[in-house]
């Protein structure tokens, strides 16, 4: 960070009122970009276990490792800055991506829990479900095509 | 150390180039902390003296904030590889630089980790010790909302072990449990917290080695849907060489302690509660005890984190004559924000008002109060 940028947050703290601005303004955004996105959680067609969001949100933070049909997840996400996945963390984690990235932090540096894997794109993602059997992910809901199967829509 | 260092060293290189093709991850975190005390105060030590305000920041490393503006209290880079040596076995080794040691880095983390069943984890090798509930990641500042777990909680000489852990995971209705048992022993040689007080109260001795062996304890942690909470038991054993310069080992006499706890957190949206309450018992002819706890509260709005947190250590002989109550005690009551001006990286800045309640005749008070402020950011990467 440069120093002009910190002395320009440093006046913000400053002032309360800019910081309830800036924050409305910004949620304000957020609310508009994820309103109108539709996310599909995804897997391969023959898998057959069951799904529920409470399940989907174990799943994805780690804390479920298998799905019903006994089969080890493999966790793949859009990257970082996928709108997608900013739907995904609000509406199935209720967390920001903040939050997220610091659940995952700490699981990482302690060596308990490995974060899903980052895909380029969607059909990065359709192709590697396709491929592999045990693989979850999630992706905008317009992406979607018949190689893989939607378990959930948010 | 050293030798281990190099023998880490070693062992890591030996697996970069052994295994080429093998999987191998990089990644990181840091923090680039300044800050400084606003103060001066009555020096409890020497009494009618002044001396600055003084917030010890880390007590493992003694990293301390006086009236000069610094950065090497706290800021910290560390890397992580994490190699998969086969079926089930990876390899994990973190390097630490840190600004209190010149930014020499150091393995302070390395560990073989064996998948031995989808819910059985073992691992061995060198790890934090999981005493707090911010214990293990106390040094990934991105990982919580604070500028660091409250210091006069976090103040112990001893933070890391070599030893093994087996984890456990298993539901248990809705909610997702992992029960960890670690045993393990820790040698600390050269000693920097307590060389630090044994000059601190005049002394001058060559080195300090700290012994903490039989780590032998369990975790339990357990979360829901709005929840992660962990109770920690562990015992273990004391012993400490004070050397002085002409080679003579002061007298001590070696004691066994408990550390009982139970921390978590747990969201109201967009409110989110942590806290932590722990009691430490010594075995000793003092009878001492350290109950501690923290509480704080954190308000998410979007990327913007304000947050209060109140913490206090308190420390009391159960047996014998002198002052038994009150003996160190003190709080810290700190208030802050998070901005998280990128995914990945977060500016904090907080205040913390530290107030020594200690026993001053008996040099328990010897912290002083103080009032500090640190900026900084914390990244991962």
């Amino acid at each position: 960070m440069n120093v002009t940028k910190e002395s320009h947050m440093l006046c913000l703290f400053k002032n309360k009122k800019w910081i309830v601005v800036v924050s409305l303004l910004f949620s304000n955004l957020l609310f508009l970009n994820s309103s109108n996105a539709e996310v599909s959680v995804v897997v391969h067609p023959e898998n057959s276990s069951t799904f529920d969001k409470s399940i989907i949100k174990k799943i994805f933070l780690g804390k479920s490792k298998s799905f019903n049909n006994g089969r080890v997840a493999i966790l793949l996400s859009p990257a970082e800055g996928d709108p997608a996945r900013q739907v995904f963390n609000k509406k199935v984690l209720k967390k920001s991506s903040n939050q997220v990235n610091a659940y995952w932090s700490k699981m990482i540096f302690t060596g308990k829990g490995v974060p899903p894997q980052e895909m380029a794109s969607a059909s990065d993602i359709i192709s590697a479900i396709a491929a592999n059997k045990d693989a979850i992910s999630y992706i905008d809901s317009t992406a979607v095509t018949s190689a893989v199967k939607v378990v959930a829509t948010f | 150390m050293k030798i281990v260092t190099i023998t880490a060293a070693i062992l890591l290189t030996a697996l970069l180039s052994s295994t080429v093709v093998a999987e191998i991850k990089f990644s990181g975190y840091g923090s680039i902390v300044a800050g400084k005390t606003l103060g001066t105060v009555n020096d409890p030590l020497n009494p009618g003296q002044k001396r600055d305000e003084i917030l010890t920041a880390d007590f493992y490393d003694v990293g301390q904030y006086t009236n000069d503006i610094t950065f090497n209290a706290e800021s910290i880079f560390a890397l992580q590889a994490v190699a998969g040596v086969g079926k089930g076995f990876k390899i994990t080794a973190q390097l630490v630089a840190k600004g209190v040691d010149d930014f020499e880095p150091e393995f302070d983390w390395y560990y073989l980790t064996y998948q031995a069943s989808d819910n059985l984890t073992l691992m061995a090798g060198r790890r934090n010790i999981p005493m707090y509930y911010f214990s293990e990641f106390s040094e990934v500042g991105y990982a919580y909302p604070w500028m660091r777990p409250p210091s006069n909680l976090y103040w112990w000489q001893v933070t890391q072990f070599n030893g093994i852990h087996a984890m456990y995971d298993f539901d248990w209705g809705d909610y997702s449990n992992t029960l960890s048992f670690f045993y393990g022993n820790e040698y600390s040689d050269d000693n920097v917290e307590m060389l630090y007080y044994d000059k601190l109260y005049g002394g001058n001795a060559r080195t300090v080695n700290e012994f903490w062996t039989n780590i032998t304890g369990m975790n339990w942690n357990i979360s829901g849907d709005n929840f992660d909470v962990r109770f920690v038991y562990f015992q273990n054993d004391r012993d400490r060489e004070t050397i002085q310069q002409d080679g003579s080992i002061d007298d001590y006499s070696p004691f066994s302690q408990t550390f009982i706890g139970l921390g978590g957190s747990v969201d109201f949206e967009p409110f989110t509660i942590l806290f932590d309450l722990n009691f430490v018992d010594y075995d000793d002819a003092r009878g001492t005890e350290f109950p501690t706890y923290l509480i704080s509260v954190v308000y998410t709005q979007d990327d913007y984190q304000p947050y209060v947190s109140y913490s206090k250590a308190d420390h009391k002989r159960t047996k014998g004559s002198s002052p038994t109550e009150d003996l160190e005690e003190h709080y810290i009551a700190s208030f802050g924000l998070r901005y998280n001006f990128l995914p990945k990286a977060s500016f904090k800045v907080q205040y913390d008002h530290f107030v020594d309640q200690g026993h001053e005749a008996s040099g328990w008070a010897y912290h002083g109060d103080s009032d500090t402020i640190t900026m900084g950011v914390d990244f991962i990467f």
